[in-house]
């Protein structure tokens, strides 16, 4: 049987591990091989890896740093950050990620997600959807001013035929208070590509409500790793007690 | 020594880390006399199955490596798309040959009620023991769209449930290859890779 995953997501600017809430105010939480050695030593279900800055600065990810989070991992890692091209994707397979996750490209660029499934197949190409909730329905995150819906969005990858989607709540993001049950039910019903909930795990019973709300099959989190002393194993037991079957 | 096969798919470095760690003997090559001079062929890859079998046979390696495993029956491991690739035939994206040393087709999971590729951590249930007698109902790391439907049951070495039943691994004489990923499969991989190879 599927086992639930329960992902660490570690979010990079270019120097350290940072977290945000509601995608501002990044405040330094650590060294990201430190924290990717630690996850394999918990033998974590898999690592995402995104560099939130990539995009925006206009800059590439650093690939020798990247090398070296991946050396301290043995489970499946997906990397992500200022993805244009497929140059960029073989580089980052190359150092040994099993996936990488598009955003900012996805947005504006439909040919190059359906050329990168073409070359790479489905399975290594994750696309990251960061939502907020307008009164005209949910709508995509994003820097430069594009009004996207959510719907119209997940209609289209899924029509590449991509392989994840890593769902991030923008409103939730670093509140530890719950996660946007509501969007990720939202999403799962919209398309039947495997989704990461992501965005406001803060205490277990989130985690609890999460897989009895929602038939979500993984869950990425970073705040609750960061700043409590919660593991993903406690939150494995935690959803195990409600028949959610787990990998310990 | 290990041949690792490399045609320009798949996730070399991760194989390559699984072996190492375990100080097995390996080289990642598409060089004919590497291959040759080798004891075992590891054939990795992701990606599609008309890609694969362009880019083998794009550098002479289809050929090369059904003399070595067919002719010369040199202990062979396939990783997903390595696994794939050693049918009859593909279906991705479209249907065309693979390099056919098991009968049987690579088909598309097909499914109203579960979500497609079959991601993550699933657990196996063993048929053949050499390899895998200590890892019956242990998880392994899953990631594929579709899957091995061999001619004669008889060549399966495990089946993993995924609301219907799928081949998780085939082992025929020399050939053993593997659905999921043992080199992201953490402890349970990595004693597969150490049965595999140390067992001769």
């Amino acid at each position: 049987m599927l086992k639930a995953r329960i992902i660490p997501i570690l979010t990079f600017n270019g120097f350290g591990l940072v977290k945000t809430k509601q995608f501002a105010n990044p405040r330094m939480v650590g060294n990201p091989v430190q924290a990717a050695r630690v996850y394999n030593q918990r033998g974590v279900d898999e690592l995402v890896f995104l560099d939130i800055f990539a995009s925006d600065q206009k800059r590439k990810i650093n690939l020798k740093l990247v090398a070296d989070v991946i050396k301290e991992c043995y489970m499946p890692v997906a990397i992500g950050g200022g993805i244009t091209c497929i140059d960029d994707i073989t580089n980052l397979l190359k150092i040994g990620a099993d996936k990488v996750v598009i955003k900012t490209k996805a947005l504006t660029d439909i040919d190059f997600i359906k050329q990168a499934v073409h070359v790479f197949g489905s399975q290594c190409i994750t696309i990251a959807i960061d939502a907020y909730k307008t009164e005209a329905g949910y709508k995509i995150h994003n820097k430069s001013g594009l009004d996207i819906s959510l719907d119209d969005f997940l209609r289209s990858m899924t029509e590449c035929e991509v392989g994840e989607f890593v769902v991030t709540s923008v409103d939730n993001d670093g509140m530890m208070n719950g996660f946007d049950c509501d969007l990720i039910n939202h999403v799962l019903s919209k398309t039947n590509i495997p989704v990461i909930a992501v965005g406001g795990g803060g205490e277990m019973e989130h985690y609890s409500e999460l897989f009895t709300k929602t038939k979500t099959e993984a869950v990425g989190s970073a705040s609750i790793f960061h700043f409590t002393q919660y593991t993903p194993l406690d939150i494995k037991n935690e959803i195990k007690k409600i028949n959610i079957p787990v990998r310990i | 020594m290990i041949a690792i096969i490399d045609y320009g798919l798949g996730n070399l470095a991760s194989v390559q880390k699984a072996l190492n760690f375990l100080k097995l003997e390996n080289k990642i090559t598409s060089d004919h006399d590497e291959i040759k001079s080798s004891d075992f062929i590891l054939l990795p890859g992701v990606g599609s199955f008309a890609h694969g079998m362009q880019n083998l046979r794009e550098k002479r390696l289809d050929h090369l490596l059904s003399d070595e495993v067919l002719g010369k029956k040199k202990r062979f491991l396939g990783i997903c798309l390595g696994m794939q690739l050693i049918a009859e035939t593909g279906t991705e994206p479209y249907e065309n040959p693979g390099l056919g040393w098991i009968k049987g087709k690579i088909i598309k999971i097909e499914s109203s009620n579960l979500r497609i590729p079959h991601m993550g951590w699933n657990s196996i249930e063993v048929r053949q023991e050499d390899y895998l007698a200590d890892l019956n109902h242990k998880d392994f790391y899953f990631i594929h769209s579709y899957h091995f439907v061999p001619e004669d049951e008889k060549v399966v070495a495990a089946y993993v449930d995924y609301g219907t039943k799928l081949v998780a691994a085939i082992q025929h004489e020399n050939i053993f290859a593997a659905q999921f990923h043992p080199e992201k499969s953490q402890g349970a991989g990595l004693t597969l890779l150490k049965n595999y190879f140390e067992k001769c």
